[in-house]
C-alpha cells in the first residue's frame, strides 16, 4: 500500500494533470458494468487501446510461431529446394520425399520405439518414488523432509555433462550399457526433483482433515493415502507424468553420452544427420516435425493442466 | 504395532533418497574424486593421484576461463531478453484479457520442442548461402548481401546467435509465470492508483513489478539454471565454434572428457563448474527469494 499512498502523492501535486486522465477512467469504468463482469483491473478498456493491442499481438504470434512454420514447409519441399539458393518459404512442389527418406533409414523407426519406451519406464519411475516422498514431506512436516526437499532443490542445479560419464560407467559395471533401463533412470534423476517438487504443491492443497477420517474409520495410514488421497490429487499425477514425459522425450544431453547403437533415442539420430551423412537438412526437418508434431498436440489438448503444473511452484513462491 | 509419523514419513522418502542418492550423489563423488586424478582415457589404463594439478590446469588455461565468461554472457543475454519479451506477451495477454485465451495456448507451443529440434530450426534460418532471415533482410533492403551477417560464423555475434533458440523455446515459461502472477495483484489496487492518476509506466514500475517481485525471482533464478547449462542448442548450432566463440562451460567439459579424453582435467572443470552454480544459485534465493519468509 506504501506505493499506492506514493502515488496519490505525486498524483496531488499537480491537480490539473490528474483531472485529465482520470475522467477517462471513470467513463470506462461504468463501460465495464455494461460490458459484464469478466474485466477488471489491468484489463484495457478503450477500444482504440484495444485494436492496437491485439495488432500487436498479431506480430508476436506470427513472428513466434513463423520459425516451426517455416520447418514444415521445408520438409515437403523436394530435397533439392531445400537447400537452394535463395530459399523460398512455401515448397514449388509439395512432396512427401522428404519424410520418406528419414523414416525409411535404418534405425529411425527403432529411435522411435526407444524414445517412447525411455520415456514411459522413466515417467513410471519417477511418480512412483516422488508421489509418497512428495506426501511425505508436506503432510508430515519433519526436519528429514525439509532437508530433502531442499536437496532435491539442489540436485536440480547440478549440470549433467558432470554426472552423465560416472553415470554411464556405473550403468555399464551394472551391466546395464546401452539399454532404455539406464536412459531412463538418467532421465529421472532431471524429472524426479522435479516431480517431488510439483507433488509437493499439489498435495499441499489436500485438506489433512480427509486422512484423518479415513484413519478414524480404520484405515491405516498407507491405506489412507492410497485410497482417500491419491484419488483426490490424480489432476496433479497427470500433470506431473506430463512433464516427466517431456523432460524425457526431449533430453538430448545424456542420451548421448549414454546410448550407442541399440537404445539410441530420437533427438541424438537428428543430431547425427549432420554428420553421418553429410548435411541432410530435408530428412532432419521431416525428421524433427515427425518428432515434435506429436507433443505440441498434447499440449493443445492438455493446455490447462500444463500450464497449472508451469505456474504452480513458481507463483506460489 | 504402529510406528511414530516421524518413522512413517521418512519411509515414505527412502526410496526417492536412495534412488537420488545412488544415481546423482554418488556420480557427484565419483566426479570430485577423479578431479584429483590424472585419468588415462582408456578403459582400465593408468590412474595416478595429481592432487590438485588439474586444478591449476583448469584456471591456467583459456579455454577455461573463456567457457566460464561466455557462459555468464550467455545467460544474461538469455534471461534478460527473455524476461523482457516474456513480460512483454505477459502483459499483453492481461490487458488483452479472456478473449486473448486461446492465444495464450498457442504461444505456449515451443516449450515442448526439443531443444536438439529448436537448435536444428534456426540453424536453418541463420544459416550462411540458404539461412531465410539473410535472405529475408536482403529482399527487404536492408543487407546489401544475404550474407552480410554471418550469424553463425561470425565469431564476434555467434553467442547471440545461438542464444536465440533458447530465448525462443522458454519466453512461454516466463510468459505464464509472470501472466499467472499478474492474474493475481488486486484489481481494485490498479483502479486506485488508476483513479489517482496513475499513467502506464507508474503503474508498471512502482506497482506492478514490486508487487510481481517474488515471481520474477523464482522465474529468474529457475531459467538462470537452465540457462547456464545450456548444451543441446548450441552443440547442434555451432559445436562452439567459431574459433571457440561459442564454447559455454558444458559444451568444454563435454569436449574436455569426450574429444581430448581428459576425464581428470574435466571433472576438475566440472566441480568448479557445479561449485559456481551453487555458489550462485545460494545468493540468488537468499537475497531475493526466502523461501518461507514472505510477509
Amino acid at each position: 500500500m506504501r506505493v499506492a499512498e506514493r502515488i496519490k502523492n505525486d498524483a496531488g501535486k499537480s491537480p490539473a494533470a490528474v483531472a485529465g486522465p482520470s475522467a477517462p477512467t471513470t467513463g470506462s469504468g461504468s463501460g465495464r458494468k455494461r460490458r459484464g463482469v469478466n474485466r477488471e483491473g489491468l484489463e484495457a478498456g478503450r477500444r482504440s487501446t484495444r485494436t492496437l493491442l491485439w495488432v500487436l499481438l498479431a506480430a508476436a504470434m506470427v513472428l513466434y510461431g513463423f520459425p516451426f512454420l517455416y520447418l514444415l514447409f521445408t520438409s515437403f519441399k523436394t530435397p533439392i529446394d531445400t537447400i537452394a539458393v535463395p530459399p523460398t518459404i512455401l515448397p514449388k512442389e509439395w512432396t512427401l520425399e522428404n519424410y520418406a527418406n528419414a523414416l525409411g533409414r535404418s534405425g529411425v523407426v527403432a529411435s522411435f520405439i526407444n524414445s517412447i519406451q525411455t520415456a514411459i519406464i522413466s515417467t513410471l519411475l519417477s511418480l512412483v518414488l516422488a508421489v509418497p516422498a512428495a506426501y511425505g514431506i508436506t503432510r508430515y512436516q519433519t526436519l528429514s523432509g525439509r532437508i530433502f526437499i531442499m536437496a532435491a532443490l539442489v540436485t536440480r542445479m547440478v549440470p549433467p555433462v558432470a554426472i552423465g560419464i560416472p553415470l554411464a560407467s556405473m550403468m555399464a559395471s551394472m551391466g546395464l550399457a546401452d539399454t532404455p533401463i539406464a536412459l531412463s533412470i538418467a532421465h529421472t534423476t532431471i524429472s524426479l526433483p522435479l516431480s517431488i517438487w510439483l507433488m509437493s504443491s499439489f498435495f499441499e492443497a489436500v485438506p489433512r482433515d480427509l486422512e484423518e477420517s479415513a484413519t478414524v474409520d480404520g484405515c491405516s495410514r498407507l491405506g489412507a493415502l492410497w485410497r482417500v488421497v491419491i484419488p483426490v490429487v490424480s489432476g496433479g499425477i497427470a500433470v506431473t507424468a506430463i512433464f516427466a514425459f517431456l523432460a524425457s522425450w526431449n533430453e538430448f544431453l545424456f542420451a548421448l553420452l549414454m546410448t550407442a547403437i541399440r537404445s539410441q533415442t530420437t533427438p541424438v539420430v537428428i543430431a547425427n544427420f549432420q554428420t553421418q551423412f553429410g548435411l541432410d537438412w530435408g530428412s532432419m526437418t521431416a525428421l524433427a516435425a515427425v518428432y515434435s508434431i506429436p507433443v505440441i498436440l498434447l499440449t493443445l489438448l492438455l493446455q490447462r493442466k500444463i500450464v497449472a503444473g508451469m505456474t504452480l511452484g513458481a507463483v506460489k513462491g | 504395532m504402529r510406528i511414530s509419523d516421524r518413522r512413517f514419513a521418512l519411509f515414505l522418502m527412502t526410496p526417492a533418497a536412495l534412488f537420488l542418492a545412488v544415481f546423482v550423489a554418488f556420480p557427484l563423488f565419483r566426479l570430485v574424486a577423479d578431479s584429483f586424478f590424472k585419468i588415462s582415457p582408456i578403459a582400465g589404463g593408468p590412474r595416478d593421484f595429481v592432487g590438485l594439478d588439474n586444478y591449476f590446469r583448469a584456471f591456467a588455461s583459456e579455454a577455461f576461463t573463456g567457457a566460464g565468461w561466455r557462459t555468464l554472457g550467455y545467460t544474461v543475454i538469455v534471461v534478460t531478453l527473455e524476461f523482457a519479451l516474456g513480460l512483454g506477451m505477459a502483459l499483453l495477454f492481461t490487458t488483452l484479457g479472456r478473449s486473448s485465451q486461446i492465444w495464450r495456448t498457442v504461444f505456449m507451443y515451443p516449450l515442448m520442442i526439443a531443444p536438439i529440434v529448436a537448435g536444428l530450426l534456426w540453424k536453418f534460418l541463420m544459416i550462411d548461402n540458404f539461412g531465410l532471415i539473410g535472405t529475408l533482410l536482403h529482399q527487404a533492403g536492408i543487407l546489401s548481401n544475404p550474407n552480410q551477417i554471418g550469424w553463425l560464423s561470425d565469431p564476434n555475434i555467434v553467442l547471440y546467435s545461438v542464444a536465440i533458440p533458447d530465448i525462443w523455446l522458454t519466453t512461454s515459461f516466463m510468459c505464464l509465470v509472470l501472466f499467472a502472477g499478474l492474474q493475481n495483484i488486486p484489481g481494485d489496487l490498479i483502479e486506485a492508483a488508476r483513479l489517482d492518476g496513475a499513467r502506464a509506466p507508474a503503474l508498471l514500475f512502482r506497482i506492478i513489478l514490486p508487487l510481481l517481485r517474488p515471481v520474477i525471482a523464482v522465474a529468474l533464478v529457475v531459467r538462470g539454471i537452465d540457462a547456464a547449462r545450456a548444451f543441446d542448442t548450441i552443440l547442434i548450432q555451432t559445436n562452439g565454434g567459431p574459433q571457440s566463440a561459442s564454447e559455454t562451460m558444458s559444451l568444454l567439459i563435454y569436449r574436455t572428457m569426450i574429444r581430448f579424453g581428459d576425464p581428470g582435467l574435466a571433472s576438475a572443470m566440472g566441480t568448479l563448474y557445479l561449485l559456481a552454480m551453487l555458489a550462485v544459485a545460494f545468493v540468488a534465493v537468499s537475497t531475493i527469494w526466502r523461501p518461507g519468509k514472505d510477509s
